[in-house]
């Protein structure tokens, strides 16, 4: 975790976070009466379906490009691969990391919007979020199944910023498959939810139909993972057996 | 027959290309020696060392580090060893205390150490200086650090002086000469100046176009050369001196007397046959390239 000290990829996790709850923020200061409506189920519900459907998945298609960067353009994969670390040691450290920093985002976000809209209602007493109470178990499911949706982006982006030097190709390669599932989803394409990219938005249409209904996993949170898995198995024997380390 | 800590037998190998960056490379080197591995550029040195670091691949071959087979006993090989290939490996936007640190916690060694590697090598004063402002000398300097950390039995440095002024090739130098004697720590450097092997080396590999040429201690290959040393001598009167001396196969180099050298007592009898006729020597020796010679010979004969 030192490495990514003062690094971008901190930076990046902070601005991800802040973009939709200033927007809010923003929104709920500079006209508020158009905004008195606004309720917590609401706020977080629209607040996660902008972070969703396109934010959250270029977050990590950065953050995972980011990382193994740090490496390549300080030219340290030699030195880590000639440390007494095992393949799987420093497999499993990097993927931590990336998981450890959309954990933070993840945090950093439920804190801003919390923030975005408790600040406005201290200025502008008729908004009702200091007097409702917040829905924490749906929340936390929220950001529960999000999470599980993620995981599929997540191994197919590391996989693919090992295999590739160039910092743009698995950006590239991420930004073009996400747009394409968002256009398939937008179709209503019968298997979208076989689709990796389109996991986090069918998430959040699923969140709000299955309220307190229905399996905590859905269909496409279950393949979500098995992606993770089977791309994270890929990763691994790519690092394990390649010819030239570093 | 001393002990070997690196020891290869047959080592060949091929990038992708298809053509043969090394052939049946035989190298050993002793415990407790400085082993300098020469070849010009592009003989194979670099891919050699990545080998024995595990950065590549063995294809062909047999590789033994502490006497064990390198892919078997990887980890435990390398926790032995420290390493610096090419160009430095150091995080740019961390101080040289956070590059350490980042090491220090893989090799688990105490915190102390980090302050004493950098008093080692001369950056104790660096501070909160982030690594990117550091000139290429320093760099170098740390990641010697780097590798010094965990106390290695074992030091593999490839062309560590590598565009560092004068000041920092002696200090370079001097440092490894310094863990080899104090602590017997075997170092194996490669490099293409030939000049800097002889200063520190024991035993010397010469390698060109992926093939061994040469291995041996260092008086071998010195023994090797003087067998075409030459002997410079510099008068007051040459032509006399070329007529006293016509029976030597003399060559007459600018303003210099130049013969082969057979051997010290012959160096002698040369010089008193010349001051007992008159002729006033100013100097008289050895030619200081022989080492260069030698290389260029052995390899333009490959």
């Amino acid at each position: 975790m030192t490495k990514t000290k003062r690094s971008a990829s901190f930076w990046l996790s902070l601005l991800g976070a802040g973009v939709i709850p200033t927007l809010f923020f923003l929104a709920y200061v500079i006209k508020p009466e158009r905004c008195y409506s606004q309720d917590w189920d609401k706020h977080f519900i629209q607040g996660w379906q902008a972070f969703n459907a396109f934010l959250l998945p270029m977050f990590v298609i950065l953050i995972c490009s980011l990382i193994l960067q740090i490496e390549y353009k300080n030219n340290a994969w030699k030195q880590v691969f000639a440390s007494p670390q095992t393949i799987g040691n420093i497999f499993f450290s990097k993927y931590l990391t990336i998981v450890f920093m959309i954990l933070f985002l993840f945090v950093v976000f439920n804190i801003f919007m919390l923030l975005s809209a408790i600040i406005p209602n201290f200025f502008y007493s008729k908004f009702t979020f200091l007097t409702k109470s917040i829905d924490w178990s749906q929340l936390y499911l929220l950001n529960l199944k999000t999470f599980v949706s993620l995981l599929a982006i997540i191994s197919i982006q590391y996989w693919l910023s090992l295999r590739f030097r160039n910092f743009i190709v698995p950006i590239g390669i991420g930004l073009a498959l996400l747009v394409t599932a968002l256009i398939l989803y937008q179709f209503r394409w019968a298997h979208i939810y076989k689709v990796p990219y389109a996991m986090t938005v069918l998430t959040l249409e699923g969140a709000l139909e299955t309220r307190s209904t229905g399996p905590v996993l859905q269909n496409h949170e279950l393949n979500s993972i098995g992606y993770f898995v089977f791309f994270s198995v890929l990763a691994f024997l790519d690092m394990r057996y390649r010819k030239e380390r570093g | 027959m001393s002990t070997a800590v690196i020891q290869t037998t047959d080592l060949s190998f091929s990038f992708s290309n298809g053509i043969k960056t090394l052939q049946d490379v035989n190298l050993f080197v002793p415990k407790g020696s400085v082993y300098g591995f020469l070849g010009p550029n592009g003989a194979g040195k670099t891919t050699t060392l990545r080998l024995l670091l595990g950065l590549l691949k063995n294809q062909q071959g047999k590789l033994e580090i502490f006497g064990k087979e390198f892919s078997s006993n990887r980890v435990e090989i390398l926790k032995r060893l420290g390493s610096l290939i090419e160009q430095p490996s150091l995080y740019l936007h961390l101080t040289a205390k956070e590059n350490l640190d980042i090491y220090r916690l893989i090799y688990k060694v105490d915190r102390n150490r980090i302050n004493e590697v950098l008093k080692i090598v001369g950056l104790e004063y660096t501070g909160k200086k982030k690594t990117k402002q550091f000139s290429l000398g320093m760099k170098q300097r740390l990641s010697i650090a780097i590798a010094l950390l965990h106390q290695p039995e074992l030091l593999i440095l490839d062309e560590p002086t590598n565009g560092l002024d004068p000041n920092g090739i002696i200090e370079t130098r001097e440092l490894i000469k310094k863990l080899n004697r104090e602590h017997n720590t075997t170092v194996i450097v490669s490099s293409h100046i030939l000049n800097e092997v002889e200063r520190m080396a024991s035993h010397v590999g010469i390698i060109h176009k992926g093939r061994m040429l040469f291995q041996g201690s260092l008086p071998e290959l010195q023994h090797m050369t003087s067998r075409q040393s030459a002997l410079q001598i510099e008068t007051n009167d040459n032509d006399t001196a070329s007529r006293l001396l016509q029976s030597f196969s003399l060559k007459r180099v600018n303003d210099k007397l130049v013969l082969p050298f057979q051997t010290r007592e012959q160096t002698a009898a040369i010089n008193r046959l010349l001051v007992q006729h008159g002729v006033e020597v100013y100097a008289l020796h050895a030619q200081q390239d022989d080492l260069e010679q030698l290389f260029l010979d052995i390899t333009s004969q490959n």
